[in-house]
């Protein structure tokens, strides 16, 4: 309130008003449907297929996380997701970023060629089964270096780093650099880097996340069960939806599934707290760099 | 300065790092190992398992294959995104010596993917058990054998299932509560459901929270076990696997029910019904669980007056399931006799599993991997790996006779204890004709409640009835044929099905949906079933 | 190709500094050009490196869409069949029922799923106080972890038409929409449940350029007594409008692109006229059943459409403003 009363005119009092509304509205959008993953996770399966749990959990049953922590995969799934995440992301933001300042160069004429070499792939890609040839010639299938090499560079994540050079660093900075007689890479390191902090946390970031929630690397060109990452743990243990594995009408397994259903069902939504809470917990260590004023401020300071 | 000077050099040398990984990558590519199992008397199995199903290494009967075939194995466990991984290995040829798993491997990957596979049909004699199960249960074999004499992959065979998998049940205790009788034909339903609509007939207090009747979600590939097109046995038409794709067989014509005039008073009758406010309105769009959880109300007071299911206590769960009669077939009305209704066959997708094991052309360990193939059809291994291990699982008793036991852990139920603990459906194995066994409650449920349909399904001839598509295998052209059809028949015949009993409308389209239809491939896939039900019947003879 | 002809002397950065000293026309250029810019090119090279390995490398399997899927022959060794599978998919019946349901699913969610982002991102930004405005961005940003499986889930027990929360809702203020989850409700229910999902989480892109703002500027506006609405207009905007053309170039490239496992858990028999889309059809017919050549050339086609759409935006975008990817 004490906010609200500071602006000055009456506009900006309707402002705020319709702003902490607007708010309001979203957050309540937003945050019911993330409470009600939590209370399903721990009610009654039946009640929520239902429509039965709406404010409250019914029938409060701890079994699916039971079931899940209970599993020792879930915890080499962990720690493989974690090693394939760090590793990865450090290789994704060193391969990229500087790509990224090479492709913004506006001096830089070969780059509009590699530019459209690398949105090339965006598009057209040789399937999985050349890839699948590819990968096993490289001796990567089976190998942890498969979350990693692979996927080191994300040409969307370029694109959107390079525009983010582009615009953001004033060429001023460069002209004064080269006079001191920087380089190129004296540039990239000392100024373009400390700069961007807050599109490298936002790349970092995409990466991080994109590492780890892929699991059809795991689920393609991995078989060694030691090896796969959280994600297709979870996805093992959390029996796949009906569409998928046919509910009633599955070959064979008629009559069977029906009582494991059920307990799939409370399942799936504790796999989804176990599986994000780290990457819920990390966003907030990286939001200071979208604090307004980051950049410039780091250049007068 | 200095600082930014460090920064630089440790960010180059970690970028000629990764530079200098990948390029030795790159160089030393194509070494390392490349599986197939060694001469070691090692065998390496993938195994698609059900998701409940826990690590193979639990379970005692793989020992005792180890020690049958005197070999070592590697286990590859699967139990989601099988299609997905699938695709790629096979296309890529890379699979290890045996793939284990109920239709893991199926006939279309068989027909694609020619050379991959062990032709098994010039090893049977490393095969005793296999050979015998090809003898005593002949349908085995004719599952096996493509249409050049090749086998690629052998059935299990389970004998105790019911032959078929939806029963219809009814709340005995609402028609008691109401003072009626259990219906015989589709008007008396009409009537019973609209008494359940109209009046609380659970005894709630509650008139409207009764739902008359309610049936499994059907997909867009066709139709599946507990869904209404059951009711086209009241008038006659003999249908298998709950319906399928729509093939039956009239004196010696195939034809497809889909454009058939019994298929369209069914869906007209259905339409009565939904119109009437009888049947659940999330019926077209609830997912399987959704329909399971609704029945079993709150415990105490049921919902569902009239549905279908594999056994009262799975569908209703085990506190309702008293509630519910098992219930004969009903005739459309009164011109049908009793003696002509039928009912879904399925006993070939129930007491076979095809294709559950599959041996890779290049394993380098032929010998071990027969023996272990054999070994899963020994007796006492086949029973293991379907209801899990002797004496935990199973009491072999003095006289050769063996008893499922109940769950060891109490909070379980029968059937989530054999999925938990073994394969159970997913595995290969033979079990013997001549065995007794006393079956787990589970079974034993379903086998009773199927009585009551027992004359409509004698009704039913497996080979002059329905296709016996079990039986048959067809060619990889045809099967892409028939596959891409169907993707264009299917996706206009469900929505179509799903429109008419919701909105209604089947009369002024029907003619118009019958050519569109045929226009997209029907009339091409019926003919295709034709050829090869001609050669069956002549195979037969 | 363009990129090889002299640079075009309208795009100039907009910061409207000169390029620093005029590049050296021809002459020894090759001797010149590696000697100014080898550090470019040391930094770029990595990134080649790993995308003409990894991406350009397994490219030679487009070709199975021109060939008949062979195994024991491989990739490249089945017979040669031309442009048959491209005219079995414009032939099928399904052809025109696939690019409408796909081209109104994806346009939709485009439109709104590069709108809502900015605008949630202009209203972060509003809100005064560390505190809550991380609070607000986490909030709006978790959505995004929650996996398909669980959303389709969710819009199953929200919707359902006997018993959905947002059901009782909509027919307690009046409206009977009838079933949401049947077909008039699927384009909408899918589009609003992408934007909720994502639209957090792909604000951040633009609370990252709205960081970069100079503070200075919002003083010396307030000081001239704008109000919030013309600084956001004023200076917000502008500063997310060369995020926004990117991304929005990006997206055009996107126009046959729909979501797969979502559309495909969400689809029953009452929507199967609109929600067959070209994504799902593929993976019937191609993965369900083989069809490794067919499944190729109909990759291929919306790749093309794609393609062609990014390239044609990416023109219209230099021309109408210095942004561009190439």
């Amino acid at each position: 309130m004490r906010r609200l009363l500071r602006a000055r005119t009456p506009g900006d009092i309707a402002f705020s008003i319709g702003l902490f509304l607007v708010c309001g509205a979203i957050l309540f959008v937003t945050l019911y449907p993330i409470y009600f993953v939590l209370i399903a996770s721990v009610s009654d399966p039946t009640a929520v297929a239902t429509g039965r749990v709406w404010f409250w959990p019914q029938g409060v049953s701890w079994f699916g996380y039971e079931q899940i922590l209970d599993d020792s995969r879930i915890w080499t799934g962990y720690r493989n997701t974690l090693l394939y995440t760090v590793v990865g992301t450090a290789v994704n933001l060193l391969v990229t970023l500087p790509a990224a300042y090479a492709l913004s160069r506006r001096e830089f004429r070969p780059r509009r060629v590699l530019m459209f070499f690398f949105a090339f792939t965006m598009f057209f890609n040789g399937g999985l089964i050349p890839m699948y040839l590819l990968l096993r010639d490289l001796s990567l299938l089976d190998n942890w270096l498969v979350f990693v090499l692979p996927s080191a560079v994300n040409v969307y994540n370029l694109i959107i780093t390079r525009a983010f050079f582009e615009n953001s660093l004033p060429e001023e900075l460069y002209e004064a650099a080269t006079i001191d007689g920087a380089s190129y890479g004296q540039f990239f390191v000392r100024m373009a880097v400390p700069l961007s902090m807050a599109i490298i946390s936002v790349i970092g970031l995409y990466y991080l996340v994109q590492h780890w929630n892929d699991f059809f690397t795991g689920l393609v060109f991995v078989r060694d069960y030691d090896k796969q990452p959280l994600q297709i743990v979870l996805r093992d243990i959390l029996i796949s939806n009906q569409a998928f594995s046919g509910g009633a009408g599955a070959s064979g397994g008629s009559g069977g599934g029906s009582y494991a259903q059920r307990y799939a069902d409370q399942i799936k939504y504790g796999v989804i707290v176990v599986s994000t809470l780290p990457v819920i917990v990390l966003y907030p260590f990286l939001q200071r760099y979208f604090e307004k004023g980051v950049m410039i401020g780091s250049v007068k300071g | 300065m200095t600082r930014a000077g460090q920064h630089r050099r440790r960010a180059l040398a970690a970028l000629a790092a990764v530079t200098a990984g990948a390029l030795t990558l790159t160089a030393c590519g194509g070494g390392g190992d490349d599986g197939g199992g060694g001469g070691d008397g090692t065998v390496r199995i993938l195994v698609l398992k059900h998701a409940l199903t826990g690590p193979m290494s639990d379970m005692a009967w793989v020992d005792q294959i180890e020690e049958a075939a005197g070999v070592t194995i590697e286990w590859e466990e699967v139990s989601a995104d099988w299609d997905q991984k699938k695709s790629t290995m096979l296309a890529a040829g890379d699979i290890p010596d045996l793939v284990v798993g109920t239709n893991a491997i199926t006939n279309g990957d068989l027909a694609t993917f020619n050379g991959l596979f062990e032709d098994l049909s010039d090893d049977l004699d490393a095969l005793p058990n296999v050979t015998a199960m090809f003898e005593e249960v002949p349908a085995t074999e004719a599952m096996a054998t493509q249409p050049d004499g090749a086998i690629y992959s052998l059935p299990s065979y389970r004998r105790f299932w019911p032959e078929t998998a939806t029963r219809q049940f009814i709340n005995q205790q609402w028609l008691d509560n109401l003072g009626l009788e259990q219906p015989t034909t589709w008007d008396e339903l009409h009537d019973v459901l609209l008494a359940f609509k109209n009046e609380d007939a659970n005894g709630n207090g509650d008139p409207n929270d009764e739902i008359p009747i309610d049936w499994s979600p059907a997909g867009d590939a066709g139709f599946g076990y507990f869904q209404p097109s059951v009711l086209l046995g009241s008038l006659g038409l003999p249908i298998s696997d709950g319906g399928g794709a729509g093939y039956f067989v009239e004196d010696g014509v195939v034809k497809n029910f889909l454009v058939d005039e019994r298929y369209r008073e069914v869906v007209a009758f259905l339409h009565e019904l939904y119109a009437d406010g009888l049947v659940s309105q999330d019926v077209m769009t609830q997912d399987y669980s959704a329909y399971q959880s609704v029945a079993r109300g709150d415990g105490d007071t049921a919902r569902v007056g009239f549905t279908w299911g594999w056994a009262a206590s799975d569908r209703v769960g085990a506190q309702l399931a008293d509630q519910y009669a098992a219930l004969p077939p009903l005739r459309a009305n009164d011109s049908i006799a009793e003696s002509d209704l039928t009912w879904s066959y399925d006993s070939y997708s129930l007491n076979y599993g095809v294709n559950s094991i599959t041996m890779s052309a290049q394993s380098r360990n032929k010998e071990a991997a027969l023996a272990v193939i054999d070994a899963f059809y020994d007796q006492d291994i086949s029973i293991q790996v379907l209801w899990g291990d002797l004496d935990e699982n199973i009491t072999k008793l003095d006289d050769g006779s063996y008893e499922v036991l109940p769950p060891a852990d109490e909070t379980s139920d029968p059937s989530t204890w054999k999925w938990t603990t073994t394969l159970a459906d997913n595995g290969p194995g033979w079990i013997r004709d001549d065995i007794d066994v006393v079956l787990p409650t589970d079974l034993a449920e379903a086998v009773e409640q199927s009585v009551p349909l027992e004359p409509a399904i004698a009704n039913v001839d497996p080979t002059a009835d329905i296709f016996p598509g079990a039986l048959i295998t067809m060619s990889q052209e045809d099967l892409s044929t028939i596959s891409l059809n169907d993707t264009g028949i299917f996706g206009i015949a469900m929505q179509r099905w799903a429109t008419w009993i919701t909105e209604g409308g089947i009369e002024n389209d029907w003619d118009a949906y019958v050519a569109e239809l045929e226009g997209v491939g029907l009339t091409q896939n019926v003919e295709i079933h034709q050829r090869y039900y001609d050669e069956f019947v002549a195979s037969q003879g | 190709m363009t990129a090889l002809s002299p640079a075009p002397a309208r795009s100039r950065p907009r910061t409207g500094a000169p390029v620093p000293a005029a590049r050296p026309p021809r002459g020894h250029g090759l001797r010149r050009h590696v000697r100014r810019y080898w550090q470019l090119w040391a930094m770029a090279a990595p990134a080649i490196a790993f995308v003409a390995l990894f991406a350009y490398v397994p490219m030679y399997g487009l070709q199975l869409a021109f060939r008949e899927f062979d195994f024991a022959a491989g990739l490249s060794g089945g017979d040669w069949v031309g442009l048959t599978y491209f005219r079995q998919f414009f032939d099928s019946p399904q052809f025109w029922t696939l690019i409408r349901n796909t081209v109104v699913i994806s346009v939709s969610t485009l439109v709104a799923g590069f709108l809502a982002p900015i605008a949630l991102a202009l209203v972060v930004n509003q809100v005064v106080g560390r505190r809550r405005k991380k609070f607000l961005q986490t909030a709006t940003y978790l959505p995004h972890f929650i996996s398909i499986v669980v959303i389709v889930g969710m819009l199953q027990v929200f919707l359902s038409p006997s018993s959905g929360l947002i059901t009782r809702v909509a027919e307690m203020l009046g409206a009977s929409g009838g079933n949401m989850l049947g077909a008039s409700g699927f384009v909408p229910v899918y589009v609003l449940s992408e934007v909720w999902q994502h639209c957090g989480w792909n604000s951040i892109i633009y609370l990252a350029a709205l960081a970069s703002v100079d503070p200075q500027l919002y003083e010396a506006a307030r000081i001239d007594g704008a109000g919030r609405f013309t600084i956001i207009r004023h200076i917000d905007l502008p500063a997310l409008v060369p995020t926004m053309i990117v991304l929005l170039i990006l997206n055009m490239g996107n126009v046959l692109n729909t979501g797969f496992e979502k559309i495909f858990l969400m689809q029953n028999p009452l929507n199967l006229g609109v929600s067959e889309v070209i994504a799902t059809y593929v993976y019937k017919i191609g993965i369900l059943s083989n069809q490794f050549s067919y499944g190729t050339a109909i990759g291929l086609f919306n790749t093309l459409i794609n393609f062609t759409f990014l390239v044609v935006t990416n023109q219209i975008a230099k021309r109408v403003s210095s942004t561009s990817l190439w």
